[in-house]
């Protein structure tokens, strides 16, 4: 590597979050000018990290060298002040401002200290589109009437419109087309060309090859390989750097014999537009069926589309070889579908709520005559239910907020087995939960399927999915790549097919 | 399947935010914490009003009084008390009330009676609150712009039936329900009708499956949807029951004031809305009790009457009004933030 | 409900003479010429030789009359009154406007009106300030304003100004009262007001004051304020019964709300005392002339005021005088008498009372 000294030198690096060490002691060098990809599974600590150098998080321990004098990013502008910028996954764009606005909030250029001057402004942002290979955006348009592409490149416009030596990029190729994609490469070239620094998020190894010049890799919280060559490195190296393990988890034992029975859950042909192309799947009863994908790979598009939260553009989800009433999740709830929501908080749980409220939801006409609820029953269903899934604390009326990550997946799993369900779908069921509670977690749902349920099971971390799942279906961008039994599987394997796309044999 | 509560248990120290209390009973006294704040409010008016006024604030008279004043708003308060739990708001009550009560008060309506005038102003009440409801849970509108629409064309209606004028009751049996002859062991039947809709709302909010559905929708209308509940239908209900609210508390004001007016109604919305928040009703929704929202409309109908009996000025009794809703907000979140 | 009636001349009794007609066309449904009022006698001739304006016809005259929307009893009367006013003369043809309270709908009404070239305008503001332009914009095209009630910004704006009179009203009623129990030591009076942020009632409540310093026996023991609602009225009312164990007289500013004190009164079950309303409604008439309860008399703000106009404006547009006044011209304010209604001339009245 280059002999001077590095542009950003970030070393042990800890960040943790109540229950998460997210960061732990992280190393990170990017030269001047050179594009430096950051790889790592859901979760590694790649968000956090980018967080902490656009001065978003404030690190626990640490130290953070910019052009080799120690700094403290205190805020996102003090991190822009010096020159370093980062485009979000999620663009944080205005929608309804235009583009001139979106590029210089915040910096506006004014005259007399508070007068925007809109002409000054508009120039300038044409100048940034056309250095960005992209004249034809009008500075004066709103930015929500663009496509994502140029939305993208209105954010890039706006890091740009500083003073810039580093861009962090996290995943920008996501929303793009491959035309745009090609583009974004030829910006990059052209940063880097002029002594701009890059940082790099990718899933997709095959973009790293062609732009990156070298790859730190996070796992767990930790940097396990620094300044790796890019374009050298093997995939399978890469690959076990991602997936080497230090917290092995324990997985429930799968029943000797195969699922046997009628499939409970068929669904045929559904798809969405964008989403998800046609799927087939079947789940028995006493089975757990896996997805594994990325993030955007439309795995919980497909969980939510069975569900009839989302209405399918083609297909069919059937029960028991009795179709469903399409986008209603009231028919599906009715035939003995339930849904734990990857978004527990805002998708699941009544957070004022006591934990009883909160599994007796789906059922309470159960427990109601003429509207009128009988609560000792109530009460008494909902501790049985809690109690099979050894829900702590054991005490229903305590409010569900106060309860563990793990602890409020239970209380959902609870309304479903109260309910009665047949079907669980089940989206991240460990999101958010420690990696001590994860193992019981775990054998609670073995054991809910060894008791007869049809369990569809979503994760982007392939070991969970490789671990609980009989049967897996591997998902890339919404296709399904590849269908086996877990057994036949390994974590290489999977992510090979997720990030390469192809199914070799 | 059904024993009884363990006795306290070495996991509950794996729950994380547990702290050092039990949170059951952390939540058990935040719940007391904010009634009790409400009735010390209360304690500390009538005290005010004991110390300024003893002989007439102090007197059974005047706690008729105060309570038939109430009794109006008060219904208003129950219903839209649902509706903030839901997450909604109705901006129509006043609106509706005025449209039920000049409905009710016509020539025509008059000439069936006081069963005539009771049914016109139920069913006009409930047949707004249909509108809402439709227009909100089916038509996809905001509530705050669906039921400000009501709260235009109900006044306007109102405005054209009567052109402005004041209709006169005169149904005896609808008039004689106002007059002392009419008390019940010395109890208002205007302020038993407000504490039987007290009660049943409270029952329905607290024990049956229409009121936890509300809180569900109001709590997390994403996850009660997920959890199978029929969110759109509750909405529609909602709306139906503020507007039954609002057609029973027309039938009171008729009673009351022996007469039906367009002007009546006026702010109730906002009256009722305030009631509701000071009685520790979460604006956001999910959160809310009927006992809390009574002691706010209590608490200002107490407030209007001792400064009525001090004779003191409309413009000191609504700076008043503000300060007490203030306050009452701020010692609820304090006391909230300090449990 | 009531705001129009805010913009009130700054002073009541500009000129004797505005009183003189005022109470000449309070005494209404009557006659303008061959005036009756008190202090000038019908047969008098006229002091100049401009023609006065009489019943017969005379030249042709459009009127045009933009008023606001009739959403109170009040105002539905002030229209019918001009409306009838209208059609009592062969010579005047009325144009009149739908009624509305957005200003700049009432103001594009006036100019169709100005465009129309109608000989007179008679205007009753939604806001007297507001409209105060388009007042001068139809005197600067030729065409004389007679501004009703709510006053305009400048006499520019008008060629007459003919309204109520809120001080009037007060003073006159606590006359009333003051004379009815000039005789009874410590008399307590209370008083009910209208909507309070609204100058018209400050005026109405001086006017009471000032009227009861000349009784030394009597005190104003209370005073709340209602909204001109019934609703307001009977919750008001209710509070200050409570508050009084024992009253001699109350002054109610408004029959409307009156409704509902006389429900609170009669809630309460309280008769000791006599009750003085304000406005001159019919059901207020009525329950003077039956003379069994507490209200004994009431204070004109009269919708009759509007037939007045129309007389006005049918003098200036066939360009004459007004009989029984010695000028050739006609007066440019007219306030009219706040005269006291109890049951010696309740019948004189009753046809004024509005619903």
């Amino acid at each position: 590597m280059a002999p001077e000294p590095p542009l950003l030198s970030m070393s042990g690096i800890t960040k943790s979050f109540p229950g998460v060490r997210a960061l732990d002691g992280v190393d990170l060098d990017v030269q001047a000018g050179e594009v430096h990809c950051l790889l790592g599974q859901n979760g590694a600590g790649k968000s956090t990290l980018i967080k902490v150098l656009a001065g978003a998080h404030q690190p626990d321990t640490g130290t953070i060298r910019w052009r080799s004098e120690e700094v403290t990013l205190r805020s996102p502008i003090a991190a822009m002040r010096l020159g370093i910028a980062t485009i979000y996954q999620e663009l944080d764009l205005v929608e309804h401002l235009s583009v001139a606005e979106n590029v210089h909030l915040g910096h506006e250029p004014t005259a007399a200290g508070f007068v925007v001057r809109g002409k000054v402004a508009r120039d300038s942002t044409a100048q940034l589109l056309k250095r960005l290979g992209h004249p034809e955006i009008d500075p004066g348009r709103l930015v929500g009437e663009l496509s994502a592409a140029h939305q993208q490149i209105v954010s890039m416009a706006r890091a740009l419109s500083h003073e810039v030596r580093l861009i962090v990029m996290d995943e920008p190729s996501a929303a793009l087309d491959p035309d745009e994609v090609d583009n974004l490469f030829r910006i990059v070239g052209d940063l880097t060309a002029d002594g701009v620094a890059v940082v790099y998020i990718s899933h997709r190894l095959e973009e790293i090859r062609r732009i990156g010049d070298r790859v730190t890799v996070l796992k767990d919280g930790r940097a396990v390989a620094g300044g790796l060559p890019a374009k050298s490195t093997p995939t399978s190296e890469v690959v076990a750097l991602m997936t080497g393990r230090n917290v092995e988890y324990v997985f429930p034992r799968r029943p000797t014999a195969a699922p046997q029975g009628e499939p409970v859950l068929t669904v045929e042909g559904l798809s969405r537009e964008g989403e998800f192309a046609p799927l087939d799947l079947q789940v028995r009863p006493g089975e757990i069926v896996g997805l594994a994908g990325l993030v955007g790979s439309g795995r919980s598009e497909i969980l939510e589309t069975v569900y009839g939260a989302r209405k399918p553009d083609t297909g069919r989800v059937l029960v028991d070889g009795r179709p469903l009433k399409p986008g209603s999740v009231r028919a599906a709830v009715s035939a003995g579908l339930g849904l734990a929501p990857e978004e527990r908080k805002a998708q699941a749980l009544l957070m004022l709520e006591s934990v009883t409220r909160n599994v007796s939801v789906s059922s309470m006409s159960r427990f109601a005559r003429v509207g009128w609820i009988d609560r000792g029953a109530e009460l008494g269903a909902a501790r049985a239910a809690t109690r099979e899934l050894s829900l702590r604390p054991d005490n229903p009326d305590v409010p569900v907020r106060t309860l563990s990550g793990g602890n409020q997946q239970k209380a959902v799993l609870a309304r479903w087995l109260l309910r009665g369900c047949r079907v669980l779908l089940l989206d991240e069921p460990t999101r958010g939960v420690d990696v001590g509670a994860r193992a019981e977690l775990y054998a609670v749902i073995r054991r809910l399927a060894d008791e007869g349920l049809a369990v569809l099971l979503v994760s982007s971390e392939v070991p969970e999915v490789l671990g609980l799942a009989d049967r897996v279906l591997v998902l890339r961008e919404g296709t399904v790549v590849h269908t086996a039994p877990a057994r036949e599987l390994d974590e290489h394997r999977v992510l090979d097919l997720v990030m390469e796309g192809s199914p070799a044999s | 399947m059904t024993q009884p509560v363990s006795p306290p248990r070495d996991s509950t120290d794996k729950v994380p935010s547990a702290a050092e209390t039990p949170p059951w009973r952390a939540v058990l006294f935040r719940a007391d914490v904010r009634t009790l704040s409400l009735l010390g409010v209360l304690a500390v008016l009538i005290l005010i009003g004991g110390i300024t006024k003893p002989d007439e604030f102090l007197d059974t008279r005047n706690l008729q009084l105060v309570l038939t004043q109430a009794s109006v708003i008060g219904v208003v308060t129950v219903g839209m008390t649902f509706v903030i739990i839901s997450g909604g708001i109705d901006l129509s009550v006043g609106a509706i009330v005025a449209l039920a009560s000049v409905w009710a008060t016509t020539v025509a309506t008059q000439e069936y009676g006081f069963g005539g005038i009771l049914f016109t102003a139920v069913a006009v009440g409930v047949g707004c609150g249909l509108v809402n409801g439709v227009l909100i849970a089916y038509g996809g509108m905001v509530p705050f712009i669906a039921t400000l629409a009501m709260l235009a064309s109900a006044r306007g209606l109102a405005l054209q039936i009567t052109d402005g004028r004041t209709q006169i009751v005169s149904v005896d049996s609808v008039l004689d329900l106002g007059e002392r002859d009419a008390y019940i062991l010395g109890i208002p039947p205007l302020v038993l009708v407000f504490a039987a809709v007290t009660v049943i709302g409270w029952l329905v909010l607290n024990r049956t499956t229409f009121g936890r559905r509300t809180v569900a929708v109001g709590g997390n209308a994403e996850a009660a949807r997920l959890a199978g509940i029929d969110v759109r239908r509750q909405r529609l209900y909602l709306y139906l029951l503020s507007g039954l609210c609002c057609g029973i508390a027309a039938f009171l004001l008729i009673v009351l004031a022996g007469s039906g007016q367009n002007t009546n109604g006026n702010l109730y919305e906002l009256d009722a809305i305030a009631a509701a928040i000071i009685g520790g009703t979460l604006l956001t929704g999910g959160r809310g009790t009927i006992v809390g929202s009574v002691l706010g409309v209590l608490i200002f109908t107490t407030i209007t009457n001792i400064f009525a009996l001090n004779n003191l000025q409309s413009d000191v009794q609504q700076i008043a009004k503000g300060a007490i809703i203030v306050a009452a907000v701020l010692v609820q979140r304090r006391t909230a933030s300090t449990t | 409900m009531r705001k129009g009636f805010t913009a009130m001349p700054q002073t009541p009794f500009t000129s004797r003479r505005g009183l003189l007609f005022g109470a000449a066309a309070v005494s209404a449904g009557a006659l303008v010429t061959g005036c009756t009022s008190n202090e000038s006698s019908a047969d008098e001739p006229a002091a100049n030789d401009q023609p006065a304006a009489d019943d017969k016809p005379g030249k042709p005259v459009t009127i045009g009359y933009a008023g606001p929307q009739a959403d109170h009893g009040w105002l539905n009367a002030i229209n019918d009154n001009a409306k009838k006013r209208a059609e009592k003369y062969s010579d005047v043809t009325l144009e009149i406007t739908e009624g509305s309270n957005d200003t700049a709908q009432q103001i594009g009404q006036i100019e169709t009106l100005i465009n129309k070239k109608v000989d007179v305008l008679v205007v009753l503001p939604a806001d007297g300030k507001a409209l105060t332009q388009v007042g001068l914009k139809a005197m600067r095209a030729g065409i004389p304003v007679v501004n009703l009630d709510r006053i305009f910004n400048t006499p520019q704006a008008y060629r007459c100004w003919v309204g109520g009179d809120n001080y009037g009203m007060g003073l006159n009623a606590g006359h009333y009262i003051g004379e009815k129990l000039k005789d009874k030591p410590n008399a307590r009076v209370v008083e009910l007001a209208g909507l309070d942020n609204l100058e018209l009632t400050q005026q109405r409540t001086k006017g009471f004051d000032d009227a009861l310093k000349n009784y030394p026996n009597i005190k104003k023991v209370a005073r709340q304020a209602a909204e001109f609602t019934v609703e307001s009225g009977q919750a008001k009312m209710a509070q200050l019964l409570q508050a009084q164990s024992e009253i001699d007289a109350l002054w109610n500013h408004d029959d409307d709300q009156g409704v509902g004190a006389l429900r609170a009164i009669e809630q309460a079950g309280r008769d000791e005392f006599l009750m003085v309303g304000g406005a001159g409604a019919l059901a207020a008439f009525e329950a003077i002339k039956a003379d069994n309860g507490v209200l004994k008399a009431t204070v004109l703000y009269p919708p009759t005021m509007a037939a007045s106009a129309i007389d006005l404006a049918r003098a200036l547009g066939q360009g004459k005088g007004i009989g029984g006044l010695a000028e050739f011209e006609i007066p440019s304010t007219v306030t009219c008498y706040s005269a006291v209604v109890d049951k010696e001339n309740v019948d004189q009245y009753m046809p004024t009372g509005f619903k």
